[in-house]
């Protein structure tokens, strides 16, 4: 289903909203894909740090920018969530909880409100549509911390998992690093977003898309925060003294099947999912913890004889 | 002073310690750290243009995530150029930096670099040290991740512990996924983070790009480099990377340097704190690493059947004594025997006579 039917039916007033997280380590170039996926200079650069302190261990940061963009000629509200610190640390078993609990927390804001008998109508759902995972273009596989934070947040939010910096890898060097990775995935028993489809439900046109999609996984990705003159016209891309790679050429890289799938082809799906499927299993996960908790109390209760 | 207008070929000194030292050769152990990816094979194979470290095994890797351990490998090459032999040592650090807890990751290594230096130690001590099996480590090559930001933690923590005990050279790998501006600023950022921190470095940090198939190049060159899509980037161009001067550096021109600043400089002030006065080991280094305790117990059992053999050497020298002593004993016997034969037949014809 497209943008513009779905706001057709809507009623199409309030902006069309879609929120995403992007978790990797740093300098895999998150910020610089965000910055090319919106068209513009959402996450700043940035700043130098003194270099004493790069020593020190942080704790991560959640930041959540929102910004209005133009899709298809389709106006969206875009929040984008950075995660900077991730895997930073010589210890990072924390940063886990810290992703976690931010995205449980707005699965908890929707519960609360969706309980009140007064309802806000001007409530903003920031639960998360989609988790953008960036892996380090190693070569080899998936890497511990790859796969403990892909395996535990993959039962609260749709995981799309992408190659960062995908140019330091030759076509071949490319093809077997996804393969490894989609072995490791399967192995491992993670669930990530894999187009899914219902080969009766569907149109032919739809199954093969999604199929593939299926097959682009992990998608490649490479940004740039630079426009250069290539052929007399000005694209995104990165300059190397032996070549110039291009953000929107399929043949360098998957970044525009990527854009593509995020904003227009299936960002409905991603939406439906995260409100039928995640945030269902959170709620009721959440509510029978409650009610044994509370059948526990009353039991105290009547033990105490305080009825 | 008079000054001497004929030569007496005392210029000629140099060539004949060129000829002692190409006749015994050399040892030369470089060690390599960084995370898993980051280049350290591929680097190695190319600088020595030689396979002489496999490839990861990838149907293996499962079993290297779940065990969490840093290891030390040892993988030893002789190599025989101009007639000059090296005994050449890589020590490869796998599973350094590669989990998510990485606390204390740089133990092993030091643990290595330290229990290197005892071992030389403990044989140099000897009374007989013409043998000596010298694997001290006389060059550190430090991976960095090319983030392209700076360094990190336990980039910082582990070069510290490096840099104090053996001559560390940084290098960032893969330096083909940075363009050229962000490169230098990467640098520059990274000579500030080490002077920062007081890290001990042998030299400024080098970028690298490895290997390294032959690839033709758009214009028709066969070269040394990696085949993009979008074009070829040479290993040997110098426009492209400093692979040719940290070759040069590391083998060409600094060889010996890194030698004797390894065995001046590290070994000494080992030395100095671990013997005692009298002329004891003391404050042996932890040793929890099992790949030395392998090369010890190897140590170990070649003293002992060398001590064998000796002893073996003396019984057969023993026994052969005894032999020749039982011999000469016998013909003693023989002629003393035979004197006394001799004597009485003397005086048999002495009576004899008398009674005449």
């Amino acid at each position: 289903m497209s943008l513009p039917d779905f706001r057709q039916r809507r009623g199409g007033k309030k902006a069309f909203q879609f929120n995403m997280i992007v978790v990797g380590a740093s300098g895999l170039g998150k910020s610089t894909f965000v910055n090319t996926l919106c068209g513009q200079q959402v996450i700043p650069r940035r700043a130098v740090d003194d270099p004493s302190q790069c020593a020190i261990e942080k704790t991560i940061a959640i930041n959540p920018i929102t910004v209005e963009i133009e899709e298809d000629g389709m106006k969206m509200q875009l929040t984008v969530v950075d995660t900077p610190g991730f895997g930073d640390n010589i210890d990072n078993s924390s940063n886990f909880a810290e992703i976690l609990g931010y995205i449980e927390r707005q699965y908890d804001d929707l519960l609360a409100e969706e309980s009140k008998i007064k309802r806000n109508p001007k409530f903003n759902d920031n639960r998360i549509h989609v988790l953008l995972y960036f892996i380090q273009p190693t070569g080899h596989s998936l890497r511990e911390i790859d796969i403990e934070l892909m395996k535990r947040l993959s039962a609260r939010v749709n995981i799309i998992p992408c190659v960062a910096k995908a140019d330091s890898l030759t076509p071949k060097e490319l093809a077997d690093f996804k393969k490894r990775i989609m072995e490791d995935i399967r192995y491992y028993g993670i669930q990530v977003y894999d187009f899914p489809f219902d080969e009766e439900d569907e149109d032919e046109e739809t199954v093969e898309e999604n199929m593939e999609l299926r097959s682009l996984l992990p998608f490649a990705v490479v940004g740039s925060d630079e426009e250069i003159n290539v052929n007399g016209r000005l694209i995104r891309a990165r300059q190397y003294p032996w070549g110039v790679v291009e953000v929107e050429n399929l043949k360098h890289c998957d970044f525009a099947r990527l854009r593509y799938v995020l904003l227009s082809s299936h960002l409905q799906d991603l939406k439906e999912l995260t409100h039928d499927v995640l945030y269902e299993a959170y709620r009721s996960e959440k509510l029978s913890k409650l009610e044994g908790l509370a059948e526990k109390l009353a039991a105290l209760h009547v033990q105490d004889g305080s009825y | 002073m008079a000054t001497n207008t004929k030569s007496i070929g005392i210029a000629n000194l140099p060539n004949q310690t060129h000829k002692i030292v190409s006749r015994k050769g050399t040892t030369f152990t470089v060690m390599v750290v960084g995370e898993s990816g980051a280049g350290k094979t591929t680097y190695i194979n190319t600088l020595l243009t030689t396979t002489i470290k496999s490839y990861r095994d990838h149907t293996k890797r499962r079993d290297a995530l779940s065990r969490k351990t840093v290891s030390i490998d040892v993988i030893r090459a002789a190599f025989d150029e101009n007639n000059f032999a090296t005994q050449l040592n890589v020590v490869d650090t796998p599973g350094f930096g590669d989990y998510v807890n990485n606390r204390d990751a740089w133990q092993p290594l030091v643990d290595f670099i330290d229990g290197q230096h005892e071992m030389y130690l403990r044989q140099e001590l000897q009374p007989h040290r013409d043998d000596i099996l010298d694997g001290r480590v006389h060059a550190c090559l430090y991976f960095i991740s090319p983030s392209g930001q700076t360094l990190r933690p336990l980039d910082i923590e582990t070069m510290q512990k490096l840099g104090s005990r053996v001559n560390l050279i940084p290098v960032i790998a893969k330096a083909d996924t940075i363009t050229p501006k962000d490169l230098a600023a990467f640098k520059r950022r990274i000579r500030d983070a080490i002077n920062a921190h007081n890290i001990r470095i042998y030299a400024p940090p080098v970028e690298s790009e490895t290997e390294g198939d032959d690839v033709v190049t758009p214009d028709g060159r066969t070269v040394k480099g990696r085949q993009y899509l979008w074009g070829v980037s040479e290993v040997e161009n110098e426009a492209h990377c400093d692979f040719k001067k940290l070759r040069n550096l590391l083998i060409r021109s600094h060889m010996l340097d890194l030698i004797t600043t390894t065995e001046d400089v590290h070994y000494e002030a080992f030395r100095s704190e671990h013997v005692s006065t009298d002329g004891r080991v003391v404050g042996s280094v932890a040793r929890k690493d099992a790949k030395f305790k392998e090369e010890e117990d190897a140590l170990r059992r070649r003293f002992a059947e060398q001590v064998k053999a000796k002893e073996a050497m003396f019984r057969q020298w023993e026994q052969k004594l005894i032999g020749e002593r039982d011999k000469l004993n016998k013909d003693l016997e023989h002629e003393h025997s035979y004197i006394t034969a001799l004597t009485q037949e003397i005086k048999q014809l002495e009576d004899k006579l008398n009674k005449k």
